[in-house]
């Protein structure tokens, strides 16, 4: 699977790093980093939860 | 056709509302009309023939993440109708545009949102609490409303915008008739509530002038030299943002502020937890915003057809997303009509979701945490001393009056002779006031 981001609705908030930081990180400039462009299945629960709870609906799934 | 339990309401009309939020009417329509048709008939020339109310959690979420099909600039946001100019006029302000526009615009200011810049503010915020408990701590009594609610909302985001001092009561004074325009006590018609608008608009037109000649580190800098498409903002895009800002940061974080002290008195079992343990107040903030979000409405134009739980809405259709509905749903929150400071689900809907997720978010946070941090340490035993006095609205959920008693008080520092008018300058590296006028020392 694919993590996306819509760019244009990240607003740093930061939800997403604190349920998986391994994957997301908001840098020190309010920029959002993926750390793990395609990350292993063992994410999926944590990762849906960030799609669910990201304030701004940024960022979704999209399966290879 | 079903038996229904339940007789329609019309929630154009504000008086629906009287007695606080019809939350019986709307558990029966979430479990029997969920997607429900509300005929007008109150003021039907204004308020239109009908519309959808719109009651379930995923509903509201969904529509709210897709403002192409569920438009913010096709109709407004107002539950009204806007017309010719109106309508026109609304649609520079933010939250009544769609993308592509709406991105542009959020893009201007986003950045002085976030919660890694709002944290910068905290300490600021802290004090400025400090200085308004300290100013009705000794008193005994005092009205929640005017004297503690509306103080933090209003000196923030006027520090955060950069309006001067000396025009910030007048300010304050005119924001108040901009959201209770449904009633009679804030403003006699729809035409005072335009007419103030018109004027905290023309005043957007003074601040530009003083942040062109002077760049500071406030949004009215970042409006007026910032770019939307290469251009700068024109002087009506400019004070409407500008009112927007005065709307959305004054009236709706007093509200939260009254209601959660309200529902603090109500509950002293719940107010004991926070008291006895103050780490739990910013999730006793997220509960307040659960419990008794202060926007109960906006509104959203269907740009096509659509099909929702065997209702077929149609192209052109107007449908009202009822916050408090949302955040009651038994489908998402265990016992929702129990008021619970220690909650743990993160995912109410009282700051919105999606495209126009509250932009003030974090700053609302951060005065909720400083002002209940100040309040539930300093004067913890706070208790109703008179009725309380609701805005007749179907769209804020607003408290006019609420008179408290309280054991006294310490304040935190000695009254400045000058305490009404708190003019000196901003203390170094203030993250509000760096720039030409007040440049922070080394």
């Amino acid at each position: 699977m694919k993590v996306v981001v819509d760019y244009d609705l990240c607003e740093a908030n930061a939800v997403c790093m604190r349920i998986l930081p391994e994957v997301f990180q908001v840098d020190d400039k309010d920029s959002l980093n993926i750390l793990i462009e395609h990350p292993p299945e063992s994410m999926r629960g944590k990762l849906k939860e960030a799609v669910r709870l990201c304030p701004r609906q940024a960022i979704s799934i999209e399966e290879d | 056709m079903s038996q229904r339990s339940f007789v329609d309401l019309d929630l154009s009309d504000p008086d629906s509302f009287a007695g606080g939020f019809p939350h019986a009417y709307f558990r029966a329509l979430r479990r029997e009309d969920p997607v429900h048709w509300n005929d007008t008939r109150h003021l039907v020339e204004r308020n239109g023939r009908g519309f959808w109310d719109i009651t379930r959690y995923q509903d509201v979420k969904m529509m709210s993440r897709n403002p192409m099909l569920f438009s913010s600039s096709e109709g407004g946001t107002n539950i009204f109708e806007l017309h010719g100019d109106d309508l026109h006029g609304s649609r520079s302000m933010m939250i009544n545009m769609d993308p592509p526009q709406h991105v542009k615009y959020r893009r201007l200011v986003a950045h002085n949102f976030t919660p890694r810049m709002i944290e910068k503010l905290e300490g600021h915020i802290r004090e400025l609490a400090r200085e308004i408990v300290d100013s009705i701590a000794e008193r005994g009594s005092c009205d929640f409303i005017m004297d503690v609610a509306a103080q933090l909302p209003m000196k923030t985001i006027m520090e955060i915008v950069g309006v001067p001092e000396e025009d910030q009561q007048r300010l304050f004074d005119l924001s108040n008739k901009l959201v209770g325009f449904d009633d009679p006590e804030y403003q006699g018609s729809f035409d005072e509530g335009r007419m103030a608008a018109a004027e905290v608009a023309m005043y957007g037109q003074k601040l530009s002038d003083l942040v062109a000649e002077c760049p500071m580190n406030n949004l009215a800098s970042a409006l007026y030299h910032g770019k939307v498409d290469g251009q700068s903002l024109d002087p009506l895009q400019y004070n409407y943002f500008f009112l927007m800002l005065m709307v959305a940061g004054n009236e709706t974080t007093r509200t939260m502020t009254a209601h959660g002290m309200r529902l603090l008195m109500e509950n002293p079992d719940q107010r004991r937890k926070l008291v006895e343990n103050p780490a739990l107040i910013p999730n006793a903030v997220e509960e307040f915003l659960r419990y008794n979000p202060p926007v109960m409405s906006f509104r959203r134009t269907l740009t096509d057809d659509y099909e929702l739980r065997g209702k077929t809405l149609r192209k052109g259709d107007k449908v009202i997303l009822w916050y408090p509905s949302a955040n009651r749903d038994e489908e998402v929150f265990a016992d929702p009509d129990r008021f619970d400071v220690t909650r743990q689900i993160p995912e109410h809907l009282g700051l919105g979701i999606g495209e126009h997720y509250c932009l003030g978010a974090s700053f609302a946070r951060a005065q909720l945490r400083s002002i209940f941090t100040e309040l539930l340490t300093r004067v913890p035993d706070m208790e109703p001393a008179g009725p309380i006095r609701y805005l007749r609205s179907n769209f804020i959920n607003g408290i006019k009056e609420m008179p408290v008693r309280y054991t006294p008080a310490a304040r935190s520092q000695p009254a400045r002779t000058d305490e009404a008018s708190q003019s000196s300058p901003a203390p170094a590296g203030c993250p509000f006031h760096q720039g030409p006028q007040g440049q922070a020392s080394a």
